[in-house]
């Protein structure tokens, strides 16, 4: 059981991680800077927790908010390129952040024990759940309470003026802007939302592994982000969702059994996935059969 | 006073080591150039396919202990062969203006080449063969590494080989139309498709040779150098601005001094973070590259 959980708190932290990225994709943008946000999330929301004895509510809050701004920070400069240059930008920014808390070195007496980062030590003892009773399921469903919240929010922002902004610009920019859609601002916000959860993300993982070093903060880890809105496709919020239950669930537990050859799967299948269906696993087609499905499923119970 | 002449003195030769080095991040930053200006896709397999290539090399020089020449020629064979499959396994059959499957696919791509190395190597360091390790040239207080002037050669006479095959063969004619208008150079009868595939295979055997260039000069080959290659591929080829090739071979100068500079000022935990800062530097301030005037975006 507590296996199945950690596979869940796993897919819960991935997801939100994705959905950063989806709100930025929506756009149009790609950007892998979202696991340098996830890395400040992590780092500041594990260190009000564990060397200033935050609780870890207002924790995740003050990440998650500190994830926006840098990510704001970010837009306005790397948002002036688009596109490939961007990715280029945004790769450079997470090695950045990555190399930046290989070098802090910051610890505190809490309580008699040295807290805090420890440059290439990694910051250890993040232990707030364990410190305050709270076992393996309380702890998912905290995090899972988190991915429903966001997964609504996106959801809702699907259906709203917002979201159609959004894709608006993702789709033709020079038409958006010729409709009166500021793109600056679009991108800048959908960027700063795609930080807030990419914080958020970061300080619920830091919280569930109870170490993080800067390795953690990797491009690989930058380019899951992106391929689970990429492969899960952009037509629906609930493709990310599929694509990290795919990834997560199916390829890296389930496949375990192969060892090392599960990672050369990998690339192979991702590369098939993107030749068989450029849209992602959940495109408009895919979404369409699946609603046929469920009606049909509704009328055969009426009867 | 003595203080000021030593720092000088390495300083410099930091610089000169840097451009010798930096010549094979030029290359990989052509290589990613050439392949956007040709289909405005970013192949994100292209250093990892380099360093396969160089991988492809050793082979032949752990089984049958070649000379080192012929390590190089089987590099440039090999990586232009992966450019190959590549080039037909994620740009070939995606539709041309899904921009994200590509670059999704290339990316897949280069997870499993990376795989494929790692599985063969166990992920272990190999010993890689190197030319005139052995000589060093004085001048003055300045030492001049043998292998480093050889890479920064080779580096060089790829670079006059490729202007050659750009401005003075008929396929060159065809990628540079290609690349410069795709639809036109379709209307002139020229096979969009294969000119692709032949820009991959060119930008292959440029990688070829840095693959190699850089395992000669490092000495070994390593999983481990795929990432930080890629990421210094791109930054050299974004800030020489995107399909620019004089401003990657430029760039790739820059970038090996600035990093050998900030190597010996602020030690190598540090390094890379001021090439990253470098970067944004040129995207705030000069975000079409070092030489393209205001060229389109993207």
């Amino acid at each position: 059981m507590e296996y199945y959980l950690g596979i869940a708190q796993t897919i819960g932290i991935h997801a939100l991680l994705g959905w950063s990225a989806y709100v930025l994709l929506l756009t149009g943008q790609l950007s892998l800077a979202q696991v340098g946000f996830f890395a400040i999330g992590a780092y500041v929301s594990a260190i009000l927790t564990t060397m200033f004895g935050f609780h870890i509510v207002p924790a995740l809050m003050v990440g998650a908010l500190l994830g926006g701004f840098f990510a704001m920070l970010v837009g306005f400069p790397a948002l002036r390129v688009k596109g490939l240059m961007l990715v280029v930008a945004t790769i450079a920014f997470t090695q950045f952040v990555s190399l930046f808390f290989f070098n802090v070195h910051w610890r505190r007496d809490v309580d008699g024990v040295m807290a805090g980062p420890d440059s290439t030590q990694g910051f250890r003892e993040i232990r707030f759940y364990a410190a305050n009773g709270w076992d393996t399921l309380d702890v998912t469903l905290f995090i899972w309470l988190f991915v429903l919240l966001v997964m609504s929010g996106l959801w809702w922002l699907d259906r709203s003026r917002a979201g159609t902004v959004l894709r608006a610009v993702g789709a033709d920019d020079l038409a958006a802007q010729s409709s009166g859609i500021n793109l600056t601002v679009a991108k800048v916000t959908a960027m700063t939302a795609g930080g807030v959860i990419a914080g958020l993300a970061g300080g619920l993982y830091a919280h569930s592994a109870t170490y993080v070093d800067h390795l953690t903060f990797s491009v690989l880890l930058a380019t899951f982000a992106i391929a689970y809105p990429i492969i899960g496709g952009i037509h629906s919020v609930l493709g990310t969702l599929a694509a990290v239950i795919f990834i997560q669930g199916i390829l890296i537990e389930g496949l375990r059994f192969l060892g090392d050859w599960r990672n050369i799967l990998f690339g192979l299948l991702i590369i098939l996935i993107m030749n068989l269906k450029p849209n992602g696993i959940m495109d408009a087609r895919t979404m369409r059969t699946i609603k046929r499905m469920f009606a049909g499923g509704k009328s055969a119970d009426a009867k | 006073m003595d203080d000021i002449v030593f720092y000088t003195v390495e300083i410099t030769q930091s610089i000169i080591d840097g451009v010798l080095f930096g010549s094979t991040y030029s290359l990989i930053g052509i290589g990613f150039t050439l392949i956007f200006g040709a289909m405005h896709k970013l192949n994100m397999t292209y250093a990892a396919a380099s360093l396969a290539g160089a991988y492809i090399g050793l082979v032949f020089f752990t089984l049958f202990d070649a000379p080192a020449m012929l390590v190089f020629l089987a590099a440039i064979v090999g990586s232009a062969g992966i450019g190959l499959i590549v080039y037909y396994i994620c740009f070939r059959y995606i539709p041309v203006e899904n921009h994200l499957a590509a670059l999704m696919a290339s990316v897949g791509a280069l997870f499993f080449i990376d795989e494929i190395v790692i599985h063969a190597t166990n992920a272990s360091p190999l010993t890689f063969p190197a030319l005139f390790d052995d000589v060093m040239l004085e001048l003055g207080p300045f030492g001049i590494r043998g292998d480093l002037l050889f890479v920064f050669a080779v580096s060089l006479i790829s670079m006059a080989a490729l202007w050659y095959l750009l401005y003075r063969t008929r396929l060159g004619l065809a990628t540079r139309a290609v690349s410069q208008q795709g639809i036109a150079a379709q209307l002139c009868g020229i096979d969009v498709h294969r000119t692709n595939g032949a820009t991959f295979v060119v930008a292959g055997m440029l990688g070829g040779v840095a693959g190699s260039m850089i395992g000669a000069s490092v000495g070994i080959l390593s999983p481990l150098l795929t990432l930080p290659i890629t990421i210094k591929g791109l930054i050299v080829t974004v800030i020489g601005g995107l399909g620019s090739i004089p401003g990657a071979i430029v760039a790739g100068f820059l970038v090996g001094a600035l990093e050998n500079i900030f190597l010996f000022v602020r030690g190598v935990n540090e390094r890379d973070m001021y090439i990253m800062l470098l970067l944004f530097v040129f995207l705030v301030f000069r975000p079409h590259g070092i030489f393209s005037r205001r060229a389109e975006r993207d």
